[in-house]
């Protein structure tokens, strides 16, 4: 064993302070767009329209990474695009200005405005470009849009269309360019029958060539074929899309329906899908597309020359890995929520409902906001064991495996709130069978309406915890010293005795709290028994009690004093004399 | 008819030293559950006509059906010495002669080892049985070298003498000479393993440690049973003549005087223990099965056998039978030998209470163990659990060291990672129920006091597999067990109907529980995994599971071998790896670990609960670890326990200690899942050689040095040279000279390789020891029976990792480079291990 040849420096250069640790984008690399390109893929008209429609002034512009390096010249055209409009529209106003009014419903609110003295018409549309996403690039950001108290925001590329509980939106898709004879020859070779029962769906900014595509292939002969079109509504059965009108009574119709897909979709659409169809397949474009399936590789280039068959997509490697991700929360005593998104309608009340889900099978749950997810902002709270994740339905999947080179992996397991309701079911009714649902609608409303009441009789529960004047009656006292038994951990095939820490001390905070009686916990001092679990405010808190028990450094002390180095230097004897010459020992020799 | 009453049994319990807790251990197919039948038959439990067939203790239907037992089954007998002089000849004063022998006969398959070690866990001595063709084999070899680790007294028994009279017709001498190698072997084993504490336990025939017999027949006999009987008629002291009566002692009929000499006058001279043991028994022999009627009722009459009317009928082997068990009966040799010389609890907890507990050896609990105190605190050791008929509940199995338990008693359950002081894996709860394992049968049974085995009802929903009861605040465990068998073969499961899942989950919880080595868990790929010590074990489980446990339709996956990463040499260079916030910079190197230290953790001589002084004595004089740096080991890991250890090098870091939690985090995360397979990390020691930190707390925490810790160690093992190890078997194959050829042929086929061959002295037998890789062990019994004509028995444990020779796994040309591709393929990861540059930051 050597020891380094040179020593490492030991400080920090201030080359690195501002070091930025999100990956980071070649912008050179990103093609260079035509004027004319800019115009047709922000679709800077149509936004220009419905702003000047819905007569909104203050205009938020939401980008994802990758497309901010247009954003300025997208800017300029909305804001020069806006400008004319209203030039045109001081025209049209001043030299008939009655007349249309009645005619022009979209006018009425402006005009409306106007009466009430608000001289809008007169006041430019101001334009913002949202620097940041603070959850994910799918998700409406109403927070910085709210920042600088926009009227609507313009979300530019792909989109969770999760519904929005504040500002209204104006979605552009970014369409990008599909070869349509490719995709027709490949599908022709994927469905040699020409009556199956197919669903063909498209990643969002490619579902522009659907209605086209869609009339090529049945002038093919293919008589069977759907092809749904966009809707805003994440739950439906086809997240986003509608659903045809016979299968919308009875969702097992779906069933016989093989799905093509254009473009790899996400993850979490996948695997929701992946249970309601009878088979996938892919259609690759070579999109930078986020995500990425390793089942899903696309074809070599030549395949345009030569369409080959697609092979179905298999979902069942990664709904293991997430089965094996879930099957570790229930030996977990402390659980994060992680808020992934503070815009999808709706989330105050899930928050709810999975506090409640966490806290029936009782462990303790802390509710964290990061912004923006990355491994080492969760990794901070070592204390928690597995976080689950409230955002929209596509980011709420977080990847475990990705990041490997930036942020690194994710040291605990994160999963959706679908995922968290399945791992709590109980071991009699967990069933893993390839149903999979993103985001959080419906997560714990199982018990309906009784989620509510059955909360306040948790909220009883701990009151008679740090109170403890209504004693035990209502437990059995001859079991009360008695433990709970050990969860069995699946993923390690061990015994875990702490998975329930919230239940097992408020069972004996009861006991203490009838001995001691009331009013006395403020100002004696108890003995904590071993075993206890730690408390803050009269409360089980299992995050205290990591930090007590599980963290050697303890905060007091010398950084340098370290157990094993007890030896210390040899004594010796030091100088001593006066100022102007000391001396060592009885030495005379001067020092 | 039993001849015993459990209110009889109780009061025996009493009285410590009339205990005899014991185990019956051998080689498989040596004849443990078959000699159990004869004691089995004292007792009444079993009719005689059926001792030696019935096989008592196979309590399950498939142990019946294959003949082998699977698992260890206890059985609480009565016993009385037939001549109460005898209890003379007990070192320990006894007063009464009512005996309670607990017996446990266990498994002789070498995949069912962990039985043998639950079983010897809660006995103090063992039967040892040894087939007098076969010899001493690698089995009985390892299973006496567990009994004396635990300090466990042996007895030995020589079995089927009535194969080597009737299969091979060997003559007197032969067979005398086959009886000395065979004890010679024995006292190999012993002596090898000499603990001072136990004091020589090797085994000798004048000494009555040895009996010789036949358990199929239910006859055996002690030098000291003929010694007696012939100092009867000659008035000769009997312990004088038991040493005459083995080795090179000689009577000479002419002078009648004992001599040392094989020869007198020219003329040859018998061997006593020819002349006067095995004479009778072969006349017998020669008789019945020669089917000389004249010379049998005076042959009878002459060693005093009365037969009854329709017993004088039979013939042949039946004949035989009879008679043998009637001259010598196999029940009385072997009480005779357990009782006299097998140590009583008392005895055996004095010298066993060190090895046995982990606390300290003068605190009350260790006191009382060493006392056998029925008063003291209750010191209970539960090594396996026993499956009820109530499905899916099980008693718990084990032994008082200490103190009293009763039904409805509050006990503190103490799991096997309890540490005093700390609520981790303790529970209290009041058992509900004690009761006597009967072999197939349970008695309930009010109270049991120490020295006693037991089992008991209510308990078993808190220790998975084993634990520690105890009555006291204070005690620490008793040790937890360590097993020679480890889990290296693993086969996923996965349900038929999606719908089955609950019922998978619950069987799998069953498994894990019914058996104590057996493993269950879910791999990262969300695959069920049970993971056995060899083919047959899992074979057994999976079926367990399939049928009973579980009850679903199961789709069982090929056999699979865990791997291990490892490196191979120092780290080329230094890794650096930063923290997210580019604040913090963890320098790290790895390098190989000695595989002697890496067994040493595995087998728990060095751990993290060590004082670190004494590990750090230990690291260096018998490893060579510079002692600074030995003293400054963080952890070990995976899973704090693991073969890989984290070693702080560096010199006054300031705050390091406040990372080191984090620090710690990353390292068993990373030892967990290695860089290059996702496998566990093996046999690597990584030295800090220096840290830089940031200033505020706030940008050092756990999420800035966590995942950098992670990626350092990933790019210190990657720059290391990084190998794969897979776990190998020790096989040991017997099998005759003309068949040796095929071994050869099948083992070079598979990898393994022969590294000892011995000749059985007086057997055309051969010994042939190999390492044999356990991924190339699949289906190795079925070729290597078609490659010799079913003449070679392969017996295989795992013994050690190895390398995966053939190059740099990170190759994807080489072998060590396709298992990992194949791995990381099974496992749904890129097929490519990545770079190390993906977790180095350049400075």
């Amino acid at each position: 064993m050597s020891a380094t040849k040179v020593a490492p420096i030991l400080s920090t250069p201030d080359t690195h302070v501002f070091g930025d640790p999100t990956p980071f984008i070649d912008v050179q690399s990103l093609p260079k767009l035509s004027d004319e390109q800019l115009h047709s893929q922000y679709e800077i008209h149509r936004t220009i329209n419905e702003i000047t429609v819905g007569g909104w002034k203050r205009i938020a512009l939401q980008f994802p990474d990758e497309m901010l390096v247009d954003a300025p010249r997208v800017f300029e055209a909305l804001s020069h695009g806006l400008e004319d409009a209203r030039k045109r529209r001081k025209i049209s106003h001043s030299s008939s200005e009655d007349g249309i009014e009645n005619h022009d419903s979209g006018r009425n609110l402006v005009n409306y405005m106007g009466k009430l003295g608000i001289a809008s018409e007169d006041l430019p549309e101001k334009v913002y470009i949202l620097a940041d996403t603070s959850y994910g690039a799918c998700c409406v950001d109403e927070i910085a849009a709210e920042h600088v108290d926009a009227d609507v925001v313009v979300h530019y590329g792909r989109a969770c269309l999760s519904p929005t509980s504040r500002l209204p939106v104006i979605y552009v898709f970014t369409s990008k360019a599909l070869d349509l004879e490719a995709t027709t020859d490949t599908f022709i070779q994927t469905y040699p029958e020409r009556d199956k029962k197919i669903v063909l769906m498209a990643d969002i900014p490619y579902s522009h060539h659907l209605q086209q595509l869609y009339g090529l292939l049945q002038d093919e002969g293919y008589t069977n074929i759907f092809a749904p079109s966009i809707i805003h509504d994440p739950s439906s059965l086809l997240p986003n899309r509608t659903v045809p009108n016979d299968i919308k009574q009875d969702a097992d119709k779906l069933h016989p329906y093989s799905l093509f897909h254009i473009s790899e979709p996400p993850t979490s659409l996948l695997l929701t899908l992946s249970s309601r169809f009878e088979s996938i397949y892919i259609y690759p474009t070579n999109s930078s597309s986020a995500f990425s399936l390793p089942s899903t590789r696309p074809p070599s280039r030549n395949e345009t020359t030569n369409p080959q068959p697609l092979a179905p997509a298999t979902t069942t490697p990664l709904l293991r890995r997430r089965y094996a991700l879930l099957c570790t929360l229930p030996s977990v005593p402390i659980i994060g929520i992680l808020i992934g998104t503070l815009s999808v309608r709706a989330y105050l009340p899930a928050l709810q409902r999975i506090r409640q889900l966490i806290a029936d099978v009782g462990k303790k749950s802390y509710t964290v906001v990061v912004g923006k997810v990355n491994a080492a902002k969760v990794a901070n709270f070592a204390e928690v064991g597995a976080w689950v994740v409230v955002g929209c339905w596509e980011s709420g999947l977080v990847d475990m495996k990705s990041g490997e080179g930036g942020g690194g992996r994710y040291w605990r397991p994160m999963v959706t709130p679908f995922e968290l309701e399945v791992a709590f079911r109980g071991e009699a009714q967990r069933v893993w069978g390839g149903e999979w649902k993103g985001g959080f609608e419906g997560v714990g409303e199982e018990k309906g309406m009784g989620g509510g009441e059955e909360r306040d009789g948790g909220v009883e529960g701990e009151d008679d915890g740090d109170g403890g004047e209504d004693g035990d009656e209502d437990r059995d006292s001859g079991s009360e010293e008695e433990s709970a038994p050990p969860e069995f951990d699946l993923r390690t095939g061990r015994y875990i005795s702490s998975a329930r820490p919230v239940e097992m001390s408020s069972n004996k905070a009861s006991n203490r709290g009838t001995k001691r009686g009331n009013g006395h916990a403020a100002n004696a001092l108890i003995k904590r028994a071993t075993g206890d679990v730690a408390r803050i405010g009269g409360e089980a808190s299992p995050g205290a009690e990591f930090l007590r028990s599980m963290r050697t450094w303890q905060g007091l002390g010398s950084d340098f004093e370290i157990g094993y180095q007890e030896d210390g230097a040899t004594v010796e004897e030091g100088r001593k004399g006066l100022a102007r010459g000391y001396t060592v020992g009885d030495d005379d020799l001067r020092k | 008819m039993v001849n015993f009453t459990v209110e009889e049994i109780r009061g025996l319990m009493d009285n410590p030293a009339n205990i005899r807790n014991m185990s019956v251990i051998a080689h498989v197919d040596h004849g443990k559950s078959t000699l159990t039948d004869s004691l089995v038959q004292r007792a009444g439990i079993i009719s005689a006509a059926k001792a030696g067939e019935a096989r008592f203790t196979d309590t399950r239907p498939d142990e019946q059906e294959r003949g082998v037992t699977i698992k260890s089954t206890a059985i609480s007998l009565y016993a009385t010495l037939k001549d109460a002089e005898d209890l003379k000849d007990i070192p320990v004063k006894t007063d009464k002669n009512d005996f309670l022998v607990n017996l446990i006969d266990s498994p002789g398959h070498v995949d069912f080892s962990s039985e043998v070690t639950a079983a010897l866990r809660v006995t103090d001595g063992a039967l040892v049985v040894v087939d007098t063709v076969e010899g001493v084999c690698v089995q009985t070899e390892t299973v006496l070298r567990q009994a004396l680790g635990e300090r466990i007294k042996p007895v030995v028994i020589i079995n089927k003498v009535d194969r080597a009279l009737l299969e091979l017709q060997v003559t007197k001498e032969d067979l005398y000479q086959n009886f000395s190698r065979v004890i010679e072997s024995v006292n190999v084993v012993i002596a090898t393993y000499f603990d001072k504490a136990l004091g020589d336990v090797q085994v000798y025939p004048d000494k009555g440690t040895i009996c010789f017999g036949s358990g199929l027949h239910g006859w055996a006999f002690t030098i000291r049973q003929f010694a007696a009987r012939y100092s009867k008629k000659f008035g000769v002291d009997k312990n004088k003549l038991m040493e005459r009566l083995w080795g090179d002692n000689y009577f000479n009929p002419a002078t009648k005087k004992w001599t040392k000499s094989s020869q007198h006058e020219g003329k040859e001279l018998e061997r006593s223990f020819n002349s006067f043991i095995l004479d009778p028994i072969f006349r017998i022999f020669g008789a019945v099965m020669n089917f000389k009627k004249d010379e049998i009722p005076k042959l009878l009459e002459k060693l005093e056998i009365k037969l009854s009317g329709d017993e004088k009928d039979l013939e042949g082997k039946q004949l035989l039978k009879v008679v043998m068990r009637k001259f010598l009966p196999a029940a009385d040799a072997l009480l005779e030998m357990m009782i006299l010389h097998l140590p009583s609890p008392i005895t055996a907890q004095k010298y066993r209470m060190e090895t046995l507990y982990e606390g300290p050896p003068d605190d009350e609990a260790a006191i009382a163990i060493r006392d056998c105190d029925a008063k003291g605190t209750l010191m209970l050791y539960v090594s396996k659990m026993v499956p009820t008929s109530d499905k899916g509940r099980f008693y718990a199995f084990g032994r008082v060291f200490s103190g009293t338990v009763r039904s409805g008693l509050k006990v503190r359950i103490q799991g096997p990672n309890y540490t005093p002081g700390k609520k981790e894996d303790l529970f209290v709860k009041a058992i509900q129920r004690t009761i006597l394992m009967m072999g197939r049968n349970i008695e309930p049974i009010e109270d049991v006091p120490a020295g006693n085995i037991l089992g008991l009802v209510g308990i078993d929903q808190f220790l998975l597999k084993s634990g520690t009861l105890t009555t006291s605040e204070t005690a620490h465990n008793l040790k937890v067990m360590k097993f020679s068998v480890s889990p290296v073969v693993q086969r996923s499961v996965e349900v038929k109907n999606a719908n089955d899942l609950p019922k998978l989950v619950e069987g799998l919880k069953r498994l894990s529980k019914s058996d104590p080595c057996v493993l269950t868990y879910i791999a990262e790929t969300g695959e069920h995994v049970v993971a056995g010590a060899g083919e047959l074990h899992l074979e057994i489980c999976l079926k367990d599971l399939e049928e009973d446990h579980a009850g679903v339709p199961l789709r069982i996956s090929d056999p699979v071998v865990g791997y291990r990463e490892t490196v191979q040499e120092e780290s080329s260079m230094t890794a650096l790896s930063k923290s997210p916030n580019k604040h913090n910079r963890l320098y790290l190197k790895a390098q190989p670990l000695d595989e002697d230290v890496a067994k040493d953790i595995e087998a728990g001589r060095i751990g993290p609960r060590d004082d670190f002084k004494a590990r750090a004595r230990i690291l260096a004089d018998e490893h060579g670890w510079d002692v600074t740096d030995a003293r400054k080991i963080w952890c070990f890991g995976p899973d704090t326990t693991g073969a890989n250890l984290l070693v702080d090098q560096t010199k006054a870091v300031q705050y390091l200690n406040e990372i080191k939690d984090s620090v710690v985090s990353g390292f068993q995360w990373a030892t967990k899942e290695g860089p290059v397979a996702e496998e566990p990390m093996r046999s690597i020691r990584f030295n800090i050689l220096d840290v830089t930190l940031h200033a505020d707390a706030i940008h050092r925490g756990g999420g800035q040095i966590i995942p950098t810790a992670r990626r350092a160690l990933y790019a210190a093992t990657l720059l290391a040279s990084p190998g794969i190890q897979e776990p190998v078997y020790l096989c040991e194959i017997q099998v005759p000279e003309q068949a040796m050829g095929g071994i050869y042929g099948v083992l070079t086929r598979r990898r393994g390789h022969v590294f000892e061959e011995n000749q059985r002295p007086g057997t055309p037998l051969f010994n042939v020891k190999s390492y044999l890789p356990v991924n190339e062990s699949f289906g190795f019994t079925a070729d290597l029976r078609s490659h010799t004509a079913g003449q070679a028995f392969p017996q295989m444990v795992f013994d050690h990792w190895q390398v995966l020779p053939g190059g740099s796994p990170l190759d994807k040309t080489t072998k060590p480079g396709q298992v990992v591709e194949e791995t990381r393929k099974r496992k749904g990861i890129k097929p490519d291990v990545p770079g190390y540059e993906n977790y180095y930051d350049k400075l």
